[in-house]
C-alpha cells in the first residue's frame, strides 16, 4: 500500500507539471492507465485477506477518483490555454472595411415630403396625389383663379399640347387642383395632405426650378375656422422644426383662399434673434394659407354656408433648403452622389 | 411701391414713427415689406445760393467763373457745368462743406482764380444719378438756408409688395387710408384749388369702345416746361421715379399720390380738338415713348385723335404727342379702363409700369375727376400755366357702390371668435365701408375696393384690421386619417430598392427628341408618343418624359465625369403619354414607374472597393428581391430582344400574363451615345401592380419532419430558359415539394446543363425512399416530355 500512498502523494504535482494535452495522455496511462500502480494494485485486490479487502479497495478507488479529477482539471486548463493561444494568433484589425455593403439613400426631397406627410397623418388626414398635367379648370378655375389672371400666362404657367385645344391642358403649378378633385371625390369632413411634384415657367436660379415640390393640406368640416388654420400650422412649426417655434401669420391675397395669410415661423437657428438662415429677419417665410374661399366650395359641388375649411400649401425644397443649409436648389435634380450621399 | 415717411405724414398724423414698428404694422395690414431703407443727406454744409454772373474763365475755356450769393455777398466760384446762367437758384458746397463720405471742399486755386466752394449736381449730392450738370434749382428758395431743410432728410422709404388684389394700395393716400385705419384716427386727400381758371375747354371726346370706362380731359394752357421743383423731384426719386421735367413730373406725382395714373398730351399736337378712344385697327402702329414702334392688333386700345394712336391706353403714351420743351398748352388726361384689357396690353407688348400695374389691378373709376383737377392744380402751380375752365368728362356707366350684407354670426363661422356687430361696424367704417343694421349688417363698400364683393370679403377686412395675431389657436383632429396600404408598401419598395444599393433620384419631367432618340426605340414605340410643351423654357426640354431612363442615365454619366466609379440611381416618377387617363379622363395618362440604372458596382464590395460587376443579373435580383419583400407572388421573367437593350441580355417582367417592364443590359450602341463605359443596367416597371394591395397571406403550418434533398442536372438545348425546366419540375413534384431552385447552369455548345436543387417534405410522416423516388421520376419525365431534357449522366 505504501505504493499507492507514493502514488496519491506524486499524482499532482506530475500532472502539474505536465505541459501539453499530448504529455497530460502519457501521465494519464501512467497514472491510471493498464499498465499503473493503481490498476495493478486493483488486479491483486482478489489476493488480499477477505477481511482487508474492502479497506484497501475503497482507498484504492479514493486514489483514483482523486487522480482522476487532477488530470481533469489539468485538461480544462490546457485546453483554455490552447485556444487562447489559437485566439491570439486569429486577431485581426477590425477597424479595416474588408467587408463594405453600401445601402443607396433616400431623397431628401421623399424624406421630407414623408416626413410633412406624417405629422398630418398623425393628426388624422389622408395623404393623396394627383395628376401632374392638369385641365386649367382644375388648376385655376376650380380654384377662383380668374380667366384674366396673370398666373396663367404663358410667362408663368407651362401648357402642353394634348387633346382638344379648347381644353387648355397644363403642368399644374401648385398641387392645390388635387384639393378640388378630392372634394369632388369625397363627402366633408375632409383632412387630408398633397405632396407632389409641380411646374412654373421660371427659370433656374439658386432658388428657383420649372420644377419643384409643394405638400398641400386641406380641412373641410362643419366647424373649421381661422383658429384651427392657427393652431394647425402651430403644431406643425413645432412638429417639424422643433418645440419652442412660434409663428406668426400676415395677411396675404391668394384667389383660392379668403382670408389668406403667409405662415412666418420664428428662424429654428436662432430663435428669433437674427441669422444668416432667417436673413437676419428672425422669422422664416414657409407658406402661403387661408380660408377656403366659398367659390372655390361652390366649383367643388359643396355648400359653403354649411361647410368651412382651410387650406395651406409649401414649398418642399424651400424646407429643406432652410433646414439643412442648401445653397442651391440644382442640388435637388443633379442626383450628385456627392450630395445624396449626404441626404441621411 | 416705395413710400417715404415724409410724404406719407403730409396725409396722415402718425401717432409713431419708429420705422421697425410701422413696418410691422404695413406687414399686419397685408402689405409685404420688402425692405427699410433710412436715407441719410449725404453732405453737409450745402447751402442755397444764386448765381449773380456768370463770365468766362481767364485761363481756360472748359470752366466759367461764377459769382454766387449763398448768403453773405459775392463770392467767386469756378464751375464746369454749362446748364445754367446767371439767376439760377444752386446748391453751393462752401469751404469747410462735405460731400458722400469724407470728402471736404476747401477753397482753392484753378487756373490762377480763386474758387471759395462747388456748385454741385444731382450726383455729388447724392440725390440722383443725373450727372449731365449741377443740380438748377427752382426759384423762390431763401438764399443761405441750408440746402438739406428742403430735402426731407434724414427719411424712411418703405418698400412695400403690394398684392394683385389692392389697387387702392398703391398710392400715398391709400396707404396712410390704411394707416388710419389701423390707428382709428383721420386721413386727409387733397383737394385741389380750381377757383382760378380762365376760357371754357373745347375738346371733343369720343369713347367708341367700352373697354374705356371713363375718359375725364383738362386743360392747362401757357405752360413752362422747365424741372419740377426740388421738393417734388425728391419725392419722386425716393419713390424710386425719375425726375424729369414739372410737366411729366406732375403726372407721375399724382399717380403715387392718388393712385390714378394719368397721362399728358402736347394739346396741340391733338387734332381739331378731337379725341377717339377706340381698339387699334389691324395693321395700325404706334411709336411709344420709348421710340419703339409698336405693332398693334384689335386687342390694343388705342387714345388717337381723328388722324392716329396718340397712347397705348394705360399702359405707354406715343412720342408724337408726347410733351416736349417747347409745349405750351397742356392736355390732361385722367382715365378708367378695363383691367385685363390693360394687363394683356402690358405683357403683349412687353410694356409693365407703373401705370398699367394699377390699371390692372382695378383702379377707382371714380378716381379720374379728383386725379385730373389735382393734376391741373399742380401744372398751373409748377408750371405757370392758367387752368382752362370746365372739364370733359366722359362716364358712360358710372360705377356705383356695392352693397353686401354680412350676417354677423358668418364672422365668428369663418373666424372662430364672437366679433360684436358694433365691432364689425367700427372696424368696416375705418375704411369708409357705410354699415346700417346689426344683424344682418348691411355694407357699402366703396369703389376702390374692387376686391370686396361678399360677405367673405367683409370678413377678410374685418381679420385684418382685427389683427391675425389676436387669433386664438385650435388643432382639429379626428379625421379618419392614415396612409393607405398602397402609400406604405411604396416606402417599402424604396427600402428594398435601398438595400440593394441604388439611391433614390429625382430627374427633371422634361426630355427632347435628341434624349428620346438616342434610345433607339422603334417608329410606334408607346415613348416616342410624347406631350410637347407648348411654351418649353428650353428646347431640349420640350417633352414631357415617357420613361424615366434618359435622365437616369443622364444622372449617371454627370457622377461618373464627377469622380464616381460606379453608380446606382433609382426614381419613381410619372410618365407621360399622349392617350387618354384610363382612370381620370380629359388628362393625359400618366402613370408611376420604378427605373433604375446601375453602372460599376452596387451594394457590397471588398476592400479593394471592388464588388460584383453590375449585370443583367444585378437588375434581376433586385426583382427577386422586391417580389419577396412586396409579397408579390407569382411571375415570370420572359428573356427577349428589347429594343435598346442587349439582346441577349434582357427580359420582360410579366404578371399574370401581362408585361409590367422591362430590366436588361443596354445595347452597348445606346451606352455610347449616352457617354457610358462598361455594361449599363437598367430597368422600368409600372409602379400600380407593385403597390397594389395583394391582401392577407396565410399562414403555413411549418412540418416537424425531417426534409429529403435531391438534386437533378439536366441537358436541354441552350435556347430553352432554365426557369421554363425549374417551372415545369416545380409542378411535376407535386405537393411535397418544399422549395427547388437552379444551382447550376453552363452552357455546351448548342446544349447547355441546368442543375436543379430540390427539397421535399411532407407535414404528416417522414418521407420514405419510395416517396422521393416517385418524385424524381415524375419530374426527370415530365421535363423530358416539356423541354426535351435529358438527365445528366444517366
Ligand atoms: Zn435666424
Amino acid at each position: 500500500m505504501d505504493e499507492l500512498e507514493q502514488v496519491a502523494d506524486d499524482a499532482p504535482g506530475l500532472v502539474g507539471a505536465v505541459n501539453s494535452l499530448e504529455g497530460l495522455k502519457g501521465v494519464e496511462t501512467e497514472l491510471i492507465g493498464k499498465n499503473s500502480v493503481i490498476s495493478r494494485m486493483r488486479r491483486g485486490l482478489s489476493a488480499l485477506d477477505p477481511d482487508d479487502r474492502p479497506t484497501a479497495g475503497a482507498r484504492i478507488n479514493e486514489v483514483f477518483t482523486g487522480v482522476q479529477v487532477v488530470i481533469a482539471d489539468r485538461r480544462r486548463a490546457l485546453e483554455i490555454a490552447e485556444e487562447n493561444t489559437l485566439l491570439v494568433s486569429d486577431r485581426v484589425d477590425v477597424t479595416v472595411p474588408n467587408h463594405r455593403v453600401t445601402l443607396g439613400t433616400e431623397h431628401l426631397l421623399t424624406t421630407v415630403m414623408d416626413e410633412v406627410s406624417d405629422i398630418f397623418v398623425s393628426l388624422g388626414y389622408r395623404v393623396a396625389t394627383g395628376p401632374e398635367v392638369e385641365t386649367a379648370w382644375y388648376n385655376f378655375d376650380a380654384l377662383n383663379t380668374p380667366s384674366t389672371h396673370p398666373a396663367r400666362a404663358e410667362s408663368d404657367t407651362l401648357y402642353v399640347d394634348f387633346g382638344d385645344p379648347s381644353d387648355e391642358m397644363l403642368l399644374r403649378t401648385h398641387t392645390s387642383p388635387v384639393q378640388a378633385r378630392y372634394m369632388q371625390d369625397h363627402v366633408p369632413p375632409v383632412h387630408v395632405v398633397v405632396p407632389g411634384r409641380v411646374f412654373r415657367a421660371d427659370s433656374l436660379d439658386a432658388t428657383h426650378s420649372p420644377v419643384f415640390h409643394q405638400v398641400e393640406g386641406l380641412v373641410v368640416d362643419t366647424d373649421i375656422t381661422f383658429a384651427d388654420l392657427k393652431g394647425t400650422l402651430e403644431y406643425f412649426a413645432k412638429a417639424f422644426f422643433g418645440d419652442g417655434r412660434v409663428i406668426k401669420l400676415i395677411p396675404h391675397f391668394f384667389p383660392f383662399t379668403e382670408p389668406s395669410a403667409e405662415m412666418h415661423v420664428s428662424c429654428f437657428a436662432c430663435d428669433g434673434s437674427g441669422c444668416r438662415v432667417c436673413s437676419n429677419s428672425g422669422w422664416i417665410e414657409l407658406m402661403g394659407c387661408g380660408m377656403v374661399d366659398p367659390n372655390v366650395f361652390e366649383a367643388v359641388g359643396y355648400d359653403p354656408s354649411a361647410v368651412s375649411g382651410f387650406a395651406f400649401g409649401m414649398g418642399v425644397e424651400r424646407l429643406a433648403m432652410v433646414r439643412h443649409g442648401i445653397t442651391h436648389i440644382k442640388h435637388f435634380f443633379e442626383n450628385d452622389l456627392r450630395v445624396l450621399g449626404q441626404f441621411v | 411701391m416705395k413710400v417715404s415717411l415724409s410724404w406719407l405724414r403730409d396725409y396722415v398724423d402718425l401717432p409713431i414713427g419708429d420705422p421697425a414698428v410701422l413696418a410691422d404694422i404695413f406687414a399686419n395690414l397685408g402689405h409685404e415689406v420688402e425692405g427699410v431703407e433710412t436715407i441719410e443727406p449725404q453732405f453737409a454744409g450745402v447751402l442755397v445760393g444764386k448765381v449773380l454772373t456768370v463770365q468766362a474763365h481767364p485761363n481756360a475755356d472748359k470752366v466759367r467763373l461764377c459769382s454766387v450769393d449763398t448768403g453773405d455777398g459775392p463770392t467767386d466760384i469756378v464751375c464746369g457745368a454749362w446748364n445754367f446762367e446767371a439767376g439760377a437758384t444752386v446748391a453751393v458746397a462752401v469751404p469747410g462743406a462735405v460731400l458722400g463720405r469724407d470728402f471736404t471742399i476747401t477753397r482753392r486755386e484753378i487756373r490762377g482764380v480763386v474758387s471759395n466752394g462747388m456748385i454741385c449736381s444731382s450726383k455729388e449730392l447724392g440725390l440722383g444719378e443725373d450727372h449731365d450738370g449741377i443740380l438748377v434749382l427752382e426759384d423762390g428758395l431763401p438764399i443761405g438756408t441750408p440746402f438739406v431743410d428742403h430735402l426731407e432728410l434724414p427719411d424712411v422709404v418703405f418698400d412695400l409688395s403690394i398684392t394683385p388684389n389692392r389697387p387702392d394700395a398703391m398710392s400715398m393716400v391709400g396707404l396712410a387710408r390704411e394707416l388710419a385705419a389701423h390707428f382709428d384716427m383721420s386721413y386727409r386727400t387733397p383737394s385741389p384749388d380750381l377757383t382760378v381758371t380762365s376760357g371754357q375747354i373745347d375738346l371733343r371726346v369720343d369713347i367708341e369702345d367700352d373697354r374705356c370706362r371713363r375718359f375725364v380731359a383738362r386743360e392747362v394752357r401757357g405752360v413752362h416746361v422747365r424741372p419740377a421743383p426740388l421738393w417734388m423731384a425728391q419725392r419722386l426719386v425716393k419713390a424710386g421715379v425719375r425726375s424729369i421735367s414739372n410737366i411729366v413730373d406732375v403726372s407721375n406725382y399724382v399717380m403715387l399720390e392718388l393712385g390714378q395714373p394719368t397721362h399728358a398730351f402736347d394739346m396741340d399736337k391733338v387734332a381739331d380738338s378731337h379725341i377717339v378712344v377706340r381698339a387699334a385697327n389691324p395693321q395700325e402702329t404706334l411709336v411709344t415713348l420709348d421710340g419703339v414702334e409698336r405693332q398693334l392688333t384689335p386687342e390694343d386700345l388705342v387714345v388717337a385723335d381723328v388722324r392716329q394712336g396718340s397712347s397705348l391706353a394705360g399702359t405707354m403714351g406715343g412720342l408724337e404727342s408726347e410733351v416736349s420743351d417747347t409745349t405750351v398748352n397742356v392736355l390732361i388726361e385722367c382715365a378708367s379702363w378695363d383691367p385685363p384689357t390693360v394687363m394683356r396690353m402690358s405683357r403683349r407688348h412687353g410694356l409693365r409700369s407703373e401705370a398699367s400695374a394699377r390699371f390692372e389691378r382695378g383702379v377707382d373709376p371714380n378716381l379720374p375727376r379728383l386725379a385730373a383737377d389735382r393734376m391741373a392744380e399742380l401744372i398751373a402751380a409748377h408750371a405757370d400755366g392758367t387752368i382752362v375752365g370746365g372739364v370733359v368728362d366722359n362716364y358712360p356707366a358710372p360705377i356705383e357702390p356695392l352693397t353686401v350684407v354680412l350676417p354677423i354670426d358668418e364672422v365668428e363661422r369663418i373666424l372662430g371668435v364672437p366679433i360684436l356687430s358694433e365691432q364689425v361696424t367700427d372696424l368696416l367704417g375705418r375704411l369708409e365701408f357705410s354699415v346700417t343694421g346689426a344683424d344682418p349688417l348691411t355694407v357699402v363698400v366703396p369703389t376702390n375696393r374692387p376686391d370686396v364683393t361678399r360677405a367673405i370679403d367683409l370678413i377678410e377686412e374685418v381679420a385684418r384690421l382685427y389683427g391675425f395675431d389676436n387669433f386664438p389657436s385650435r388643432v382639429p383632429t379626428g379625421g379618419d386619417g392614415g396612409l393607405s396600404p398602397e402609400q406604405r408598401r411604396l416606402r417599402t419598395l424604396r427600402l428594398v430598392v435601398r438595400g440593394h444599393g441604388f439611391s433614390e433620384a429625382h430627374t427633371s419631367t422634361f426630355t427632347g427628341y435628341a434624349d428620346l432618340a438616342m434610345l433607339g426605340l422603334p417608329q410606334g414605340d408607346r415613348r416616342l408618343q410624347a406631350i410637347e410643351v407648348k411654351n418649353p423654357l428650353r428646347e431640349e426640354e420640350s417633352l414631357m418624359r415617357t420613361t424615366l431612363i434618359p435622365g437616369l442615365l443622364q444622372s449617371a454619366r454627370f457622377n461618373l465625369a464627377h469622380g464616381a466609379a460606379s453608380v446606382g440611381l433609382f426614381e419613381i416618377g410619372k410618365v407621360f403619354f399622349n392617350e387618354d387617363s384610363p382612370e381620370l379622363g380629359l388628362v393625359p395618362d400618366q402613370p408611376e414607374v420604378l427605373a433604375f440604372v446601375a453602372v460599376g458596382s452596387v451594394g457590397s464590395a471588398d476592400l479593394a472597393g471592388f464588388g460584383r460587376p453590375v449585370d443583367v443579373f444585378t437588375g434581376m435580383a433586385l426583382w427577386r428581391t422586391i417580389v419577396g419583400q412586396l409579397g408579390l407572388g407569382e411571375y415570370r421573367i420572359a428573356q427577349a430582344e428589347i429594343a435598346g437593350l442587349h439582346p441577349g441580355r434582357g427580359g420582360y417582367i410579366e404578371r399574370q400574363g401581362e408585361v409590367v417592364g422591362h430590366i436588361g443590359e443596354l445595347h452597348p450602341s445606346v451606352a455610347r451615345s449616352f457617354d457610358l463605359p462598361g455594361r449599363v443596367v437598367v430597368g422600368e416597371l409600372a409602379l400600380g401592380p407593385i403597390i397594389a394591395d395583394p391582401g392577407l397571406w396565410a399562414f403555413a403550418e411549418p412540418s416537424v419532419f425531417p426534409p429529403s434533398e435531391f438534386d437533378l442536372s439536366f441537358e436541354v438545348a441552350a435556347t430553352i430558359p432554365a426557369a421554363s425546366v425549374l417551372a415545369e419540375s416545380v409542378r411535376a413534384c407535386g405537393d411535397l415539394l418544399e422549395v427547388a431552385d437552379v444551382f447550376d447552369e453552363f452552357l455546351r455548345g448548342e446544349t447547355k446543363a441546368v442543375g436543379i436543387r430540390f427539397r421535399l417534405r411532407a407535414g404528416d410522416r417522414t418521407l420514405t425512399a419510395d416517396d422521393v423516388t416517385a418524385a424524381r421520376e415524375r419530374i426527370v419525365a415530365a421535363v423530358a416530355a416539356a423541354a426535351g431534357a435529358r438527365l445528366r449522366g444517366a
